[in-house]
């Protein structure tokens, strides 16, 4: 019994259990998993066209991860990522719409605003944990609400396009388009960004002192402050990075797709992000693996539901599946320490 | 005569340990014996197993009536008052409503029946830890058990409390109760107890009468050995490291209320008092931890042994290599323009786990996965590494076996006679007396006595810190 649980341990036992729990939901909804998975992963690997779809919406779940792995890993329990992707796309687009400068010049301005919107956004719940000691998971969610009612707010009115029908910024300019890695498609050289950021994180964790601090804080807050971890900057600087990362990802989608901004900019790519990163374990690295088995997901739930009959939100069940499986996990994990 | 309590073959494991292997142990009505071993050999267990709170996977109890357990963190309800922490569970009732006469009553004649003095009306939150004790012994008195065990029951009493409850319970023992104690404090073994079984590693290694034994032979039994001696105390040249002045921090009886003093390098200020007198607030002061007003004067960064490892000091998760790091991690040996310096890490890692024969597998290990002296070692090797010019111990042996504690003590001592100031906070008087050069006696927050080595007087201050004027 023993020996089957610990087959679940660790990121490569979760996917393997969500898996099995997908057959299920399979089963349940009336169709077969062989069709659902050959469905699903045809829609999702079958060709380049697939292949470059399940990239970029890895490389859309990547950005809001990171920057969600950031704060989580500070002890940080930061589930504003959506409100801060959606402020760095705001922030890109507004920015895009009457801001002219050459060429590379002006995609990289973009990319900036888009990191410092997320930065701001995410720094104010950050700022009132260190002064007010403010619940951050709260603030951060009710921060969710805010950002897209303002973001809203300002494309019907203040920052809408003249020429658009619906609320969004006006467009950007040819010269404020990320480049595409395959062309006619939607997967752009944000990947590339991403697996960087992945990669710096990576560095900063295990190399860096400001790494160590961070981590410090997260494990152990009480030592951390007992033993030169400035906690009141650690928290509002991770914080606010973490808000960067997940605003950069936004900017990635005005400059890479969408190229203006509106609010369909994420269908709630924030949230699936907090799943992403816990699958992933919190480990840059293993979160790129989690991403792309997430691009999967919904790449391929697409052509599942077309083909196989079996509806998409299945896709949302698993998801949601995958949270219970993982808060178990931890669960069983502290419960079977060896008694002090 | 039969035996209250008879434990045969009992055998306990948990992954990777076997914590009880093959106990054999009786308990006569009459009689208080003491279970005595380190940390880890397994006597909690044991006792737990005694009592029914842990199930054993092999073996026989068989018990002559019942068994009552104290607990060493102390099981009671702060909000609730003396009677009804003592009845809990077991209310008198009139209908459906407790009947608080009756069982204020009860405890009443309880207390004066075994001669323990208690106002059955008090909030047990606004008591002190000794009182709080007497209330946690007459819960377990209530159920009259023929067998009680005690858990470290003189952990957090001054001395004056302590003779006062082995007075309470020589007087039960007297009436045919058989009691079993669980200490690590050797010489109140001796002064009390009438039997001794000695734990190492799972087993009983040692069973010794009382009358025939003696303090050295008994720490001999629980390390499998001698102890080191302690380094000896070198003469040293006084140079002022830490100077307190008017220092008041905190509100109510654990406040600090007007500290004065200082600590000169080459030399180990004790202070000496019972848990909860100002202690924390004084050791949370210099560390920079709270606010406070007065002064505190301090040339360097405080190298600091907190008392809480797991808390404070420690990242338990993290390698030995990493926790070495912790609280350094911002100095220039360690890290060069933001970029951690591991190789250097590692080799302090090295250097502490040699010179503090601390006991694992590597430095990669992580050191929630290492015994608690092991853990101490580490934290209290972290402190002296860089040399450092002042070092502020709390508790720097508590709860670890005695061989890491005579090692922990010796390298102090090593720091001190190389020109370290150590302000030792304890709430062990034998530490004390054994380190320091000169001892403080705190209580309710003020200094209530100062000693010089040559002139302490164990009883004096024991009764200072009971409260008492010399």
């Amino acid at each position: 019994m023993k020996r089957v649980a610990n087959v679940f341990r660790g990121p490569v036992g979760t996917l393997l259990f969500v898996l099995i729990a997908m057959s299920a939901v399979m089963l349940v909804a009336g169709s077969s998993p062989v069709d659902g998975f050959y469905y699903l992963f045809k829609g999702a690997l079958g060709g380049p066209a697939e292949i470059a779809e399940t990239l970029a919406q890895t490389t859309a779940l990547l950005f809001p991860s990171l920057g969600i792995c950031l704060a989580f890993r500070a002890g940080l329990f930061n589930i504003g990522a959506e409100g801060q992707l959606m402020l760095g796309g705001l922030a890109a687009g507004a920015i895009g719409a009457h801001f002219l400068a050459p060429g590379p010049l002006i995609v990289f301005v973009l990319l900036v605003a888009g990191f410092v919107g997320g930065a701001l956004w995410a720094g104010l719940a950050g700022w009132m944990k260190a002064r007010f000691a403010a619940n951050e998971i709260i603030s951060t969610l009710m921060l969710n609400f805010v950002a897209l009612n303002l973001a809203n707010y300002l494309v019907s009115g203040p920052l809408k396009s003249p020429l658009a029908t619906g609320a969004e910024t006006a467009p950007l300019p040819p010269a404020a388009y990320l480049p595409t890695l395959i062309p006619d498609t939607r997967l752009t050289i944000g990947l590339l960004i991403a697996l960087a950021l992945a990669g710096i994180l990576q560095f900063v964790f295990s190399r860096t002192v400001f790494g160590f601090d961070l981590r410090a804080l997260g494990e152990a807050p009480e030592a951390a402050r007992r033993n030169s971890v400035p906690i009141k900057r650690m928290t509002w600087l991770a914080m606010a990075l973490s808000g960067g990362v997940a605003g950069l990802g936004g900017a990635v989608i005005v400059t890479g797709e969408l190229h203006r901004f509106n609010t369909s900019l994420s269908p709630g790519y924030g949230y699936t992000a907090i799943a992403v990163a816990l699958v992933g374990d919190l480990h840059p690295l293993w979160i790129c693996l989690a991403a792309f088995v997430f691009g999967i997901l919904e790449a391929g739930g697409l052509a599942m539901q077309a083909s196989a009959n079996v509806p998409k939100d299945a896709i949302h069940m698993i998801e949601g599946i995958i949270i219970i499986v993982l808060a178990a996990r931890r669960y069983i994990a502290t419960r079977t320490e060896t008694p002090a | 005569m039969e035996p209250a309590l008879e434990l045969r073959g009992i055998r306990k494991a948990y992954p990777g340990v076997v914590a009880v292997n093959g106990v054999d142990l009786d308990l006569f009505p009459g009689e208080i014996h003491a279970l005595v071993g380190e940390n880890g050999a397994g006597k909690s267990t044991l006792s737990n197993i005694a009592f029914g709170e842990v199930r054993a996977d092999a073996g026989t109890i068989r018990a002559n009536g019942t068994v009552g357990l104290v607990h060493q963190h102390f099981e009671l309800v702060g909000r609730l008052r003396v009677w009804q922490n003592i009845v809990l569970g077991r209310e008198p009732r009139r209908g459906a409503q407790i009947d608080a006469d009756a069982a204020r009553r009860l405890v009443t004649e309880l207390a004066a029946a075994n001669g323990l003095e208690i106002d059955p009306d008090a909030y047990v939150e606004d008591l002190p830890i000794g009182v709080q004790q007497r209330v946690e012994l007459l819960r377990e008195l209530e159920r009259e058990p023929t067998v009680l065990l005690l858990d470290e029951p003189t952990a957090a009493l001054a001395p004056a409390e302590i003779d006062a409850f082995f007075k309470t319970i020589a007087a039960l023992a007297a009436r045919g109760t058989a009691v079993m104690i669980v200490t690590h404090k050797l010489q109140e073994v001796i002064a009390y107890s009438h039997k001794i079984s000695v734990m190492r590693h799972g087993e009983i290694v040692a069973s010794l009468d009382t009358y025939s034994t003696s303090v050295e032979d008994i720490g001999r039994a629980m390390v499998g050995g001698d102890l080191p001696p302690v380094a000896a105390r070198d003469e040293t040249k006084p140079v002022p490291c830490l100077t307190v002045t008017d220092l008041h921090a905190g509100s109510g009886s654990t406040r600090c209320d007007g500290l004065s003093f200082e600590v000169r390098g080459g030399e180990i200020v004790g202070i000496a008092g019972v848990e909860g007198n100002g202690q924390t607030l004084l050791s949370d002061a210099i560390a920079g931890m709270i606010g406070y007003t007065g002064a505190i004067g301090l040339d360097s960064r405080p190298a600091i042994v907190p008392q809480d490892r797991h808390r404070e000091a420690l990242v338990l998760p993290w390698s030995i290599v990493d926790n070495t790091i912790l609280g350094r991690q911002h100095d220039a040996g360690l890290q060069k323009r933001g970029l951690l310096d591991r190789a250097r890490a590692r080799r302090d890692a090295q250097t502490i786990k040699e010179r503090f024969d601390v006991r694992a597998a590597s430095l990669d290990v992580a050191v929630k996965t290492l015994s608690g002296g092991n853990q101490q070692k580490i934290v209290v090797g972290r402190a002296l590494i860089d040399d450092p010019k002042f070092v502020l111990a709390y508790n720097p042996t508590r709860g670890i076996d005695v061989g890491a504690a005579a090692l922990v003590q010796s390298r102090l001592m090593q720091a001190r006679n190389a020109g370290a100031a150590i302000l030792l906070i304890s709430f062990e008087l034998d530490e004390i007396l054994t380190l320091a050069d000169r001892v403080l006696v705190m209580y309710r927050g003020k200094i209530v006595g100062t000693f010089d080595r040559a002139t302490v007087d164990r009883g004096v201050i024991g009764r200072l810190m009971a409260g008492s004027a010399a």
